[in-house]
């Protein structure tokens, strides 16, 4: 069985025009009480698809990623794999257009979300940021913001109202199973907790403003296993919100979290397929050197 | 011990273990002195300051103003207001200025442009206080007259380049990890330098400013080219010439007589009392925002 | 989500391969049942069926054997977690291999022909010895369910009242032996009983996995071939 049949390109809805629109979307509605709130319900997903066309990215001259061309389903969580310097953390900055703050950086190529093309003259690129939220490797929460200043930053500094701030950050402190933890510290500074917990904190604050994608850029390298292995639960429990991509160079964790598996060498896509099949069975010579750890 | 082990051979000493020790030792000797010899040279000034003015130090010489010329019986309030008023119009115009110019060097300017504005800034520093001083004057007080504001100008411009550059320092310390949190939850450029950068970098920018203020008030020499020749009270006009603490300092050790001398010790007191007070006011809070930053 | 909730889907993933291997010994022991209803009658159809059933029993044994490679290979199990694995990959083997004599006996029920069997004591010895086999399979499946060392280690007594029928078998089958008319018979019943003596070796086997994942130590079990000293 091809594992490869499962990526044939999904269907696309009609291309969505305004991305600013859509990310003003209200999430469900929860009652605000003193009881801890259960998790909003599942809502299902036909939002979140993202596909690359013949990415390329540059350092100036150096050529980090070389034409690569994926797809990144909903509901699923998809890890890119490869040796230090393959090109991805460049690929994942590409898709939520990060990698141009780089001075001296470029991308060409195409990067659609639900049909629409991100780098579009058109596009605004605050907003593509709002819909493609991102995590980063060492847990960098505003240290003169409190607790839930910190998970409402981003709702706050994009001019949603006073009124929704406190439910949507409580919202997204227990969509990142932070909440119990933080809720009698709320106004206590955001830097003031474990390693773990302020990832969980930055997750948090990322799910505030509902993006469609979350990336994920090696975010349990800083931290210990329990706090990692914490966070790879919570994954399990997001991709059903939105749709993940983790870069990690934890095989391991890749292993255990992921659904579908992208090994890149040399910024090149070298293999891509469900997780199960590329660390049983991988088709690439590479792929099974990698994996085996005979290199890298 | 076997002093034949070839094993052992290379931990033997060679005889320059003595003399590498007593080295050691001169070193660490000369540098202590040196050391206590500096902190000797504070403590003989500010002693010498205290031990000089605490005679004519009271408040009927902070509350009264000064006499006229030779009449000791006055104070110098009218100097302390007056130094309050050319440096306080001076903060109001270096300070603002310096940070747009530390923000435009750290996030707008490519590395080509900050480079030579960061030279411009150190020599601007580097000027000599009395050329700035000429400087002002042939620009604001020749052909018009002495005046606060022309103070202040001098003044200002001293403090700019100080103001800036530890702006720029201190924005160049907050980390770009925040920067980029900000940037990936959609937050506009602007916005994040409002809300994020200068928040985090606001303890290091407050202690730029204490610094640069605390230079500038026993500046002497641009103030007795610009704003020397005072009229008599409490003056409060920017526009005239206002009395202030150094050229007070100046002209009281001038004089003749020795009730002054006393005079000018204890301005000095007050005025090495405000500097060394700003000065630590300033290091904590530039400590504590390191500290936030280095979380 | 609580302290001390983490991988909650791979031990859920575990604990479904568990009871989804466990539940093959229940396809074998329902197997051999039938096949000892079809000795005990004769019934061909009945043979038939337990025949074409063990393809069940080798689709789970396929099914749940890849699932254990794929859960070795995406969440590196160690100690207890990797020995269990280890250990079910054994028993599923085992069940494929009881399904399989089961295959075996059925299979030669159509040669001894429609006639009633020949010796009623043959019948009856073999009987009991299925009988038997099938209290020890679901008491090696107790034993593995509960991780109950004791419960596994008795199994190698239980076994050996099969082997002692097994030996009474073949003394009769010798006997039988000089009929001329009934030796076939004999031969094929004595074929049927080694198949059954084999199934509860295997239910033995499933017991010594018992004491690996509970003690991390592989040792046999002392049977009536090894003594104790």
């Amino acid at each position: 069985m091809d594992s490869r049949e499962s990526f044939e390109s999904q269907t696309m809805t009609e291309p969505n025009p305004e991305p600013q629109a859509r990310a003003q979307r209200q999430g469900p509605a929860i009652s605000v009480s003193g009881a801890t709130p259960s998790p909003p319900a599942k809502k299902s997903r036909d939002v979140g698809n993202v596909q690359l066309k013949d990415l390329n990215a540059y350092y100036g001259k150096t050529h980090a990623v070389r034409g690569v061309s994926l797809d990144f389903d909903a509901d699923r969580v998809t890890a890119i794999i490869g040796p230090s310097g393959c090109g991805k953390s460049t690929m994942v900055r590409c898709i939520n257009r990060m990698h141009e703050e780089i001075s001296g950086a470029s991308a060409s190529g195409e990067v659609t979300l639900d049909g629409l093309d991100l780098y579009d003259n058109a596009i605004d690129v605050v907003a593509v940021r709002r819909a493609v939220g991102m995590v980063f490797q060492k847990p960098n929460p505003f240290p003169t913001m409190s607790v839930i200043d910190n998970v409402t930053a981003g709702l706050r500094l994009t001019g949603a109202s006073r009124g929704e701030l406190e439910d949507r950050g409580r919202e997204a402190l227990v969509g990142a199973g932070l909440w119990d933890e933080v809720k009698d510290r709320l106004k206590g500074p955001g830097a003031g907790l474990s390693g773990g917990q302020q990832q969980r904190l930055c997750i948090a604050r990322a799910l505030a403003v509902e993006p469609e994608v979350l990336l994920m850029d090696e975010p349990c390298s800083a931290l210990d296993p329990v706090a990692t292995l914490k966070i790879e639960e919570l994954i399990g429990e997001l991709k059903q919100r939105v749709t993940i991509v983790i870069v990690t160079h934890n095989m391991q964790q890749a292993a255990r979290v992921a659904d579908t598996t992208v090994f890149m060498l040399n910024g090149d896509l070298v293999e891509i397929g469900a997780t199960d099949k590329i660390f049983t069975n991988p088709n690439d010579e590479r792929t099974e050197q990698y994996v085996t750890g005979k290199f890298g | 011990m076997s002093s034949g082990d070839p094993g052992h051979a290379l931990l033997l000493d060679r005889g320059n273990l003595k003399r590498r020790n007593r080295v050691n030792r001169l070193v660490e000797v000369s540098s202590t002195i040196a050391t206590l010899l500096a902190v000797a040279v504070l403590l003989i000034v500010v002693g010498s300051v205290i031990s000089k003015g605490i005679g004519a130090l009271s408040i009927h010489f902070l509350t009264t103003p000064m006499g006229l010329f030779g009449d000791t019986s006055g104070g110098i309030s009218n100097a302390i207001v007056g130094t309050g008023i050319i440096v306080g119009i001076a903060a109001l115009m270096a300070i603002p200025v310096g940070l747009l110019v530390a923000i435009f060097t750290t996030e707008f300017a490519s590395p080509r442009i900050g480079h030579p504005i960061r030279f411009v800034l150190d020599l601007l520093n580097g000027v000599p206080t009395i050329i700035t001083g000429i400087f002002v004057y042939g620009l604001m007080v020749a052909g018009n007259k002495q005046s606060g504001i022309a103070g202040s100008v001098a003044l200002a411009i001293i403090m700019l380049p100080i103001v800036a550059r530890t702006a720029q320092e201190v924005l160049t310390l907050v980390p770009g990890t925040l920067k980029e949190a900000a940037y990936a939850l959609g937050v506009a450029r602007w916005r994040t330098l409002l809300r994020v950068t200068l928040p985090t970098a606001a303890g290091g920018l407050l202690t730029g400013a204490l610094l640069a203020v605390a230079r500038v008030a026993g500046e002497t020499a641009p103030l007795i080219l610009v704003c020397s020749i005072f009229g008599q009270g409490v003056l409060t006009e920017p526009n005239e010439a206002l009395a202030s603490i150094p050229v007070f300092i100046f002209q009281s050790s001038e004089s003749p007589s020795p009730e002054a001398h006393t005079q000018a010790w204890a301005a000095a007191l007050i005025l090495i009392a405000f500097v060394l007070v700003l000065n630590v006011v300033a290091r904590a809070f530039y400590a504590r925002s390191r500290k936030r930053m280095g979380a | 989500m609580s302290p001390g909730e983490t991988r909650t889907q791979y031990q859920e993933e575990l604990d479904r391969l568990e009871a989804s291997a466990l539940e093959g010994l229940d396809m074998v022991s329902t197997a051999l049942g039938r096949t000892l209803e079809a000795i005990e009658h004769q019934d061909v159809e009945l043979a038939q069926l337990v025949v074409a059933d063990d393809d069940r029993i080798d689709g789970r044994y396929l099914e749940v054997h890849q699932s254990l490679i794929t859960l070795l290979a995406t969440q590196s199990p160690v100690a207890t977690d990797l020995r269990l694995i280890s250990a079910l990959l054994h028993v599923l083997k085992c069940i494929e291999r009881m399904g399989d004599q089961c295959v075996n006996i059925c299979k030669m029920i159509p040669l001894t022909g429609n006639e009633p069997p020949a010796d009623q004591e043959m019948v009856k010895l073999i009987l009991s010895m299925g009988a038997q086999t099938k209290t020890l399979i679901s008491q090696a499946k107790r034993a593995f369910a509960e991780r109950d060392v004791e419960l596994a280690q008795d199994l190698v007594r239980q076994d050996d009242v099969v082997d002692n029928l097994n030996r009474e078998c073949f003394r009769l089958a010798l006997e039988i032996g000089d009929d001329a008319d009934r030796r076939e018979w004999a031969m094929t019943m004595l074929l049927a009983a080694r198949a059954i003596e084999r199934t509860a070796d295997n239910a033995v086997d499933i017991g010594e996995q018992v004491a690996f994942v509970v003690t991390g130590l592989f040792r046999e079990f002392e049977d009536a071939s090894r003594p104790s000293a």
